[in-house]
This record gives structure tokens, C-alpha cells and sequence, in this order.
């Protein structure tokens, strides 16, 4: 309160001193307006600052003044010589009293009545009260003891600036003057001078940054009123508790944090905590309780606004989140409960049912966040459904000064600003890998994996590198990325400066900064980059479990799309080397199979149905790692972690199985069946030969000959002419072909043992593994 | 009468409000700054103040300026910031009177800055508004 009410008597008594020659202006031509006009704006503006500091007396005068300031103004009264009169003495009562509030002393009460009641009589009656009401005030001036000499006093924030400015130059130059100092070598005694010097300089750069330093009470002073004036008109009780009012932060930064705190405040009061009633019911307290503290942990402020109400329901958030078209169903079902709280930072998300006088009023969390990012500070929330909320607001100690990284990508300097900057990573080993996914740098770090934005190539310096270092950045909302540069420089204090509208208009630069070299030097925008480099929040940071963690829990991220057939079916995310679209025209059909051209190649599409009737196509691109294939999809749905087992398709087919994500089952893609029906190993000259001796039988042409020749064979068959070293014979039933010295497989009909080491016909492995083994063993 | 800083850009003799200039300036280092418009060469510091550097010419849309050869700049303030404006070469500083209005045929890209002409002597010089040369090209239209 003290701040407050000492900038109030500052303000005031410059005002009035302001004020002096046009009272008297107006003495002399009461029917002067413009005069008029500012001595109305005086009374005003006292009477808005004694509503808020609690300044009962103060207010009553400035009230009345004004009132009957208000009435000249309309034209409903004219001023006459007793009108001014009273006036003047209210505003001269105004100064004594402003001035025994700084002394601390009280003025006898009980003479306020008559100055007002001088105002209050009619315009043409000038009665004996009133004459002795304002010889009463004209006595009152010489009687007021010497006021007691100001200790505080308001400047222009330019000037602060222009000081602050000042205190920059004379720094630099000390850093010119030491390095000549340095080369040319001198005497002690002028080092001595020069570290006295240097010693002052520092301790006036320190105390001009003190003077924008104001404590934050200037903030929570105004909160007991405004919490006991809302919870009176929304009908509920409610102890405010407040705390840490003394810490310090930048002027203008408390400025910035003003109306989102109210909004914070507000919403809390209304949303928050319920009626005594419904407290009741749900065994709480009747009075609600709203604690509000402030504290500094490192070169941050950390600001708590903590309710016991009702909380926010995240399932409630992701609902209206749904039905707002934020976000979809499938992505909010890969959600977690901080990512459901976050939404309610989403433009256009109130969780309010109905708009209310109080909040609701269209200026929702997503300014509150934007306002606070924006000063370079974050927002957290945690909400505890029915116990609580608690909004935890991270601001920078001021605007100006930030402590910052400098980075550098072939010799352009940036800088970044600490409080943005989780780690650094150098991606190398296990722990951190760098990764191409569908042509987009990621990074797993510790097994989660993050979008990588490489700087030079970001800012156009180099093209594609594989980045030395990486900083690990929190673009705000929870939201993080690499940053990938060519290396980190120093970690210093710097002086902030709003760059020209030209550069701020890019998004990408939060200011300019003039580090000890005298090099100017750009501070980035973290969250900005994030947008401009398109490191979407969709792209969350997947978590992808350690290696060392045994096979059957692990996660394995899985990307879930809608197939053709409207199916919601699922595919292994490292499988998938990108999705694309592709015209539906390109897609040839060739003895049965479409054939999509890739890359100067034909690679076989699949399809589970007849593929739509648009012009585009949507397909996934699956590698693995040596042959491409394209599966036709409908969209893309999520990347999910999927857990369960899959419970394997009894048929062999595009499907591998199912797998129970989130209670509902999911289709698994075959890669093993695409693959094999996809990739036709070209069998050369060299590859090895097989011979096929059941020559008439339809099931070894038709059947048997196709999958020994993807599998890479050639292919003969008995009673063919062929010069060839027959690697292998496969049979069925028929006999083996005599003068062939080569290994035999047998298969057999029927999936029971036959107690030979014949092969079921159908175990496709088991047959391959077979012909592996004999040809290495025949060679 | 009133004060006018002469200057050449793109070798175009042209005037400029000495109201508006801060100071003239060598500037020998600028930092480059990416992803900004082309206008806008970079940034460099005068003491302790960082200036954002326009290039004239390709603010007048006259291509870029030859950034070996012009390296002296007039200082403007323009809503709060500073800007250091490239020149050819800065000439003199002249008293004239009250500009007359532009002349009726000037090529487009000097008619957005052209604010009027002075004289000097016989010579009309075009006087130039910082302001427009700070902006940049105007965006086309969409």
C-alpha cells in the first residue's frame, strides 16, 4: 500500500501545483472552459485514487467538487464568485490533506461538511455559512505546519531510459579504455584509477536498473477490494490470502502482469470456487480461500494464484474442445491430462457454461497466455477436479535486462533467452540421436523424441547440416523443440531493446541487444521460430521407451490412420518414411497390381478396397530400409504408443492382427506380407537355383514357383532343359529328378507332424529358412 | 527558410529535412539480420545504440546498394526507433525555402518518397520524406 498511496501523493501534489495558475485563471473568467475542464480532471482523478487507497475524506470533497464541476460543465449552473469560491477551497483542502497524509498526522475532521455544504447552495444565494465556511479555509492554509520534504518523486520513464542509456555508453567506453589500457601497458597507479572507475560505473549501471524496480504489492494492493466487492456480488465467501508483496520487479513489467492477474482473479472467484451451498455439499469449507503469492526463484518472479474450488475438469476441456473444432477425437484421446488442462489456452475455449458479468467476457486464457508469453514469462496450470486450481505465472525480473545464451551458426550471433531454455544436447551416442522422419530432422533425447529447427539453416546462412550442438527450448504451452546451432557462446546479462517494427514484424526476433563487444546481436523468439518453422503442437513429443527395457512392454509408436474402408487401422511408426499425396492418375494398374511411380520407380501400391474416386490420393510411404512400398489410406489420424500385444491374424494377409489401444481394437498392418508381396528380389544370374520337381502340379507353379521367385530363386522345373548347378530341389510327391546332386527340401500337405523333416507347404518361414540353409550348405 | 541535408542516392541528388537527421555517420560493421525485408541491411551500433540500417535504394526500389562503396549514413529517428539510412555520399547542408510541389513526371519508385523540391541556386532538388525511405517498398497488393 505504501508505493501506492506515496505515488498518489506525488502525483497529486504535482498536479496541483500544475494546477495553481489555472485555479487562479478561473478565478478570474469563471466562464473559461478549457480551465474548467482541467480542474475537473483533477477532481476526477482523486476521486478515482481515494476509491481505490481507501481515502474516505479525500473522496467525499473531490465527489462533491465534481458533481458540481459537472453541473457548470452541462451548463445547469453558472459560475459565480461563491461557486469558485467553494471550489478552490475544496481543491486547497485537497492539497492539506494530501499533505498531512505524507507527514502521517490527521487533520481535525468535521470542517469538510461545510466546504461541501458551501458547494451544495443554491447558485444565487450566497448564505452566511458558506462566507464563513470559506473564511474558515482561507485561515485554515497559514495555519498547516511545514509540510515534511518529500523522499519521493515521479520521472518520465524516458528519462529512466535515457540514463539507463547513458550508463551503457560509459560501460562500453571503460571497455575500450581497458583494452588500450591492456596494449599499451601502464603504470599500478592508473590501474588502480581504472579499477575505482570501473567499480563506479558498475554500481550506477546496478542502480539505474533499481530505479525501474517497483515491489509487487503495487499489484496485490488493489486485490482484497476487488476479491471482496466480486465474491459480494456473486454471493460467496471468500478469504483472500496474500503473500510475498515484497518482492521486486520492473515497473512497467507489473504493468504488463496487471490485467492478466485480474483476469486470473476473477475467473477463480467465479468458476472456481462454488457457492457456500454447494461447498457444503461437497464437504468443503463454506468460505472459499484464494491465495495469491509471489516469490523469486533465480532471475525469475514466480507469481501463484491458488483456489480451492471446484478445479477444471480436463475431460470437460477436451468435450468443448471437440465440439469447438480445437482439436480431434483422435487427438484428444492420445492427450494427456496436462495437455487436456492446456487446452483452455486455445483461442475460443471457455470452460464456462455461461458467459457471466464477471468473466466470460471474450477476453479468455488465451490473451492472459499471449499476454504473458509475450514479456517473455510462461503460465502452468494444475488443476485438481473438485479440490482446486492452481495458475503458476513465470515472468522475467524485468523487461529490460535477460539473462540470455548467445549461439552462433557460421558467424552470425543470436541470442536466446534463458529462462526459454531447458538443456544442451549434443547428439552423439545412444542417448541422443538425430533421425530423418519423412524428411524432417528429429531427435530422440533420452528416448523422447523432439522436432529439430537447425538454425543457419532457419535463417537462410547455410543449407542442411547436421548441427554440432542442440538447445533444447520451451516455445510455451508445454510445447518443446532442438534447436540445433553451430555453437554456444557465453551466457551473459543483456540489455533489451524493442527492435524496429521491420524486424519485430518477422516474428522470429523479441529484440535487440548490444552485448560488451559492441557487436549488436538479436534476441530470438523462441515461441515465434516455433511457428514460423511449423514445429507444430501436434508433434508432441513422442515418448519411445529406453532400448535397455525389455521387448514385450514396449511402447512402439504406431501411426493410426483411417483406412479406405473407413477402418481405423494402425502401422509402426518407423516403418513410415512419409505420407504424401499423389494424383489419383499416376497410379498404374498392371496385370492386377497398381504400380505408384516413386522416385523415378515403380513401387507397388496397396489398396484395401477400390481406391476413391478423387483426384488426389493419400498414401503412406513404408520402408524397410531397402524396398519401398505405398499404402493408400484415407487420413491420417494420430501417432499413439501402443502397448498391448497384438493377437495375431489367423490368416496370412495385409493384417498382421489386432491390438487393443485404449479399449478399442485396432487393425496392425503386415509389414512382413507387403513387403513380400510388394518387393520382387531380381533374381539374377548369380542368384542361386531351384528346382521345382513336381513339374505338372498347378500348387508348385502357380504357388510355390512366384514365392521361390520373390524370395529371390530362380526357378526351374523338372524335365526343363537346364545347364545350370541346381542349388536346391523342392518337392511335393513327385520323385526327384536323378543325376541332380543337390539338397532336398519335402513338403507336405498337411500341417501335422509327419515325423520326417518334411515342410508343411504352407509355412512359408519355415520353408525359406530351409532353402537358406541348404544353399549356404552347398557352397 | 529552413535547413536541408543534401545527399546522393543511386546517384540522384536529393534533399532531406535537417529537423529529422540525428547526425551523419560512417558505419563500418553491420551485423546482418535474416528473414527480414530486403530493405532492411542489418543492424549496427553507434555507442550504445543499435540502429537498424536501411538500404535506400532497394527501399526506393532501385535495387541494392553497393555496400562496399556506400558506407556513410544519415541517422533518423522514426516513432521511437533509429534508423541509419545508406547514402552515396552525403554533399552539404544548404538553407532554402518552403519546397514547391513535386514535379508531374517523376519514375514511381522516387514519386511514393518525394515530398517536394527545393532550390538551390538554378538546381531543383527532390526532397525526400525518411519516413517512406524507412517503411520500405510497399507490400503488393494482394
Amino acid at each position: 500500500m505504501d508505493d501506492l498511496l506515496t505515488d498518489f501523493i506525488a502525483e497529486t501534489r504535482e498536479t496541483l501545483e500544475a494546477l495553481a495558475g489555472e485555479i487562479v485563471a478561473w478565478e478570474a473568467d469563471p466562464a473559461d472552459k478549457a480551465r474548467l475542464d482541467a480542474i475537473f480532471r483533477f477532481v476526477h482523478t482523486v476521486k478515482g485514487s481515494c476509491g481505490f487507497l481507501d481515502l474516505p475524506r479525500l473522496g467525499n470533497l473531490s465527489h462533491a467538487a465534481e458533481d458540481c464541476l459537472a453541473e457548470v460543465r452541462s451548463g445547469n449552473r453558472i459560475p459565480d464568485a461563491a461557486l469558485v469560491s467553494a471550489v478552490l477551497a475544496i481543491i486547497d483542502r485537497i492539497g492539506e490533506l494530501t499533505d498531512a497524509l505524507e507527514a502521517n498526522e490527521t487533520l481535525p475532521e468535521g470542517e469538510d461538511e461545510f466546504l461541501i455544504a458551501a458547494l451544495a447552495k443554491g447558485g444565487n444565494a450566497p448564505a452566511p455559512v458558506e462566507e464563513a465556511a470559506v473564511a474558515k479555509i482561507n485561515v485554515l492554509p497559514a495555519a498547516t505546519p511545514t509540510r515534511a520534504v518529500s523522499r519521493s518523486i515521479r520521472l518520465p520513464v524516458e528519462l529512466l531510459d535515457r540514463m539507463m542509456a547513458g550508463v551503457s555508453d560509459m560501460v562500453l567506453a571503460r571497455n575500450e579504455l581497458s583494452r588500450l589500457l591492456r596494449t599499451t601497458g601502464n603504470g599500478n597507479a592508473t590501474d588502480v584509477a581504472f579499477e575505482r572507475l570501473s567499480l563506479c560505473v558498475g554500481e550506477m549501471r546496478d542502480a539505474i536498473t533499481r530505479t525501474r524496480m517497483a515491489r509487487i504489492e503495487a499489484l496485490f494492493s488493489a486485490l482484497p477490494r476487488m476479491v471482496r466487492d466480486l465474491s459480494a456480488e456473486l454471493g460467496k465467501t471468500v478469504r483472500l490470502e496474500v503473500d510475498g508483496g515484497d518482492v521486486e520487479l520492473d515497473r512497467e513489467m507489473i504493468e504488463m502482469i496487471r490485467d492478466p492477474l485480474t483476469h486470473i482473479v476473477r475467473n477463480a472467484l467465479d468458476h472456481g470456487i462454488e457457492k457456500p451451498e454447494e461447498r457444503k455439499a461437497a464437504g468443503k469449507p463454506e468460505i472459499g480461500r484464494l491465495r495469491i503469492g509471489a516469490r523469486q526463484s533465480a532471475n525469475q518472479i514466480l507469481i501463484e494464484v491458488s483456489d480451492d474450488g471446484r478445479g477444471i475438469d480436463g475431460d470437460r476441456v477436451v468435450r468443448k474442445a471437440i465440439s469447438a473444432g480445437v482439436v480431434t477425437t483422435e487427438q484428444a484421446a492420445a492427450m494427456s491430462w496436462s495437455r487436456k488442462l492446456d487446452l483452455i489456452f486455445e483461442p475460443g475455449l471457455s470452460t464456462a457454461e455461461q458467459v457471466t458479468g464477471v468473466s466470460g467476457r471474450g477476453v479468455g486464457m488465451d490473451v492472459v497466455r499471449a499476454n504473458i508469453e509475450r514479456i517473455g514469462g510462461t503460465v502452468d496450470i494444475e488443476s485438481n477436479p473438485g479440490q482446486g486450481l492452481r495458475l503458476s505465472l513465470r515472468v522475467p525480473l524485468t523487461l529490460t535486462i535477460i539473462p540470455a545464451l548467445t549461439v552462433s551458426t557460421k558467424g552470425t550471433l543470436f541470442a536466446i533467452p534463458r529462462s526459454a531454455i531447458d538443456e544442451l544436447v549434443r547428439p552423439k551416442g545412444d542417448q541422443v540421436r538425430l533421425e530423418r522422419i519423412g524428411g524432417e530432422q528429429v531427435v530422440f533425447i533420452r528416448g523422447k523424441r523432439l522436432p529439430v529447427v537447425d538454425l543457419g539453416r532457419f535463417m537462410g546462412l547455410t543449407d542442411a547440416v547436421e548441427p554440432s550442438l542442440l538447445v533444447v527450448l520451451r516455445a510455451g504451452g508445454g510445447e518443446r523443440y532442438a534447436l540445433g546451432v553451430e555453437a554456444v557462446h557465453d551466457h551473459e546479462e543483456l540489455v533489451v531493446k524493442p527492435a524496429a517494427p521491420a524486424l519485430m514484424a518477422s516474428g522470429i526476433y523479441a529484440g535487440t541487444t548490444l552485448p560488451d563487444n559492441s557487436r549488436p546481436m538479436l534476441l530470438l523468439d523462441v515461441a515465434g521460430i516455433a511457428a514460423a518453422a511449423n514445429v507444430g503442437r501436434d508433434q508432441e513429443a513422442i515418448e519411445e521407451e529406453p532400448v535397455e527395457q525389455k521387448k514385450a512392454k514396449a511402447a512402439l509408436p504406431t501411426l493410426m490412420f483411417r483406412d479406405l474402408d473407413g477402418v481405423m487401422r494402425g502401422v509402426r511408426l518407423s516403418l513410415v518414411e512419409r505420407i504424401e499425396d499423389v494424383a489419383i492418375e499416376s497410379v498404374v494398374e498392371t496385370g492386377g497390381v497398381q504400380m505408384l511411380p516413386l522416385q523415378d520407380k515403380l513401387t507397388r501400391l496397396h489398396s484395401v478396397s477400390a481406391l476413391p474416386a478423387s483426384e488426389r490420393l493419400r498414401v503412406l510411404r513404408l520402408s524397410d530400409g531397402q524396398n519401398a512400398l505405398a499404402y493408400a489410406i484415407d487420413q491420417v489420424a494420430d501417432v499413439v504408443d501402443v502397448r498391448a500385444e497384438l493377437a495375431p491374424s489367423p490368416v496370412a494377409g495385409p493384417i498382421a492382427g489386432v491390438v487393443l489401444h485404449e479399449g478399442n481394437p485396432i487393425e496392425l498392418l503386415d509389414p512382413f506380407w507387403l513387403f513380400t508381396h510388394s518387393v520382387t528380389m531380381p533374381a539374377n544370374d548369380d542368384s542361386p537355383l531351384c528346382l521345382v520337381a513336381d513339374a505338372e502340379d498347378p500348387w508348385a507353379r502357380e504357388v510355390l514357383a512366384p514365392l521361390l521367385g520373390a524370395a529371390g530363386y530362380r526357378v526351374a522345373f523338372a524335365g526343363e532343359p537346364n545347364n545350370d548347378r541346381v542349388s536346391v530341389i523342392v518337392t511335393t510327391a513327385a520323385a526327384i529328378p536323378e543325376g541332380i546332386d543337390a539338397p532336398v527340401v519335402r513338403l507336405r500337405g498337411t500341417p501335422d507332424q509327419a515325423g520326417d523333416e518334411s515342410i508343411y507347404r504352407y509355412d512359408r518361414d519355415g520353408l525359406l529358412s530351409a532353402l537358406r540353409r541348404h544353399v549356404a550348405g552347398g557352397k | 527558410m529552413a535547413l536541408y541535408l543534401i545527399a546522393r542516392i543511386d546517384q540522384e541528388v536529393v534533399a532531406l529535412p535537417a529537423t529529422e537527421i540525428g547526425s551523419v555517420v560512417e558505419v563500418d560493421q553491420i551485423a546482418a539480420v535474416p528473414r527480414v525485408p530486403g530493405h532492411v541491411a542489418g543492424l549496427f551500433a553507434l555507442r550504445s545504440r543499435v540502429l537498424t540500417v536501411i538500404d535506400t535504394r532497394a527501399s526506393l526500389e532501385l535495387g541494392a546498394i553497393d555496400r562496399a562503396a556506400a558506407m556513410t549514413a544519415v541517422i533518423v529517428e522514426h516513432e521511437g526507433h533509429s534508423y541509419a539510412l545508406l547514402v552515396d555520399e552525403v554533399e552539404d547542408v544548404i538553407e532554402a525555402g518552403a519546397p514547391d510541389s513535386c514535379p508531374a513526371l517523376l519514375p514511381p519508385s522516387w514519386r511514393r518518397a518525394a515530398k517536394g523540391t527545393i532550390r538551390r541556386g538554378e538546381e531543383a532538388i527532390l526532397l525526400i520524406d525518411p519516413a517512406v525511405v524507412v517503411a520500405g517498398p510497399e507490400p503488393l497488393a494482394a
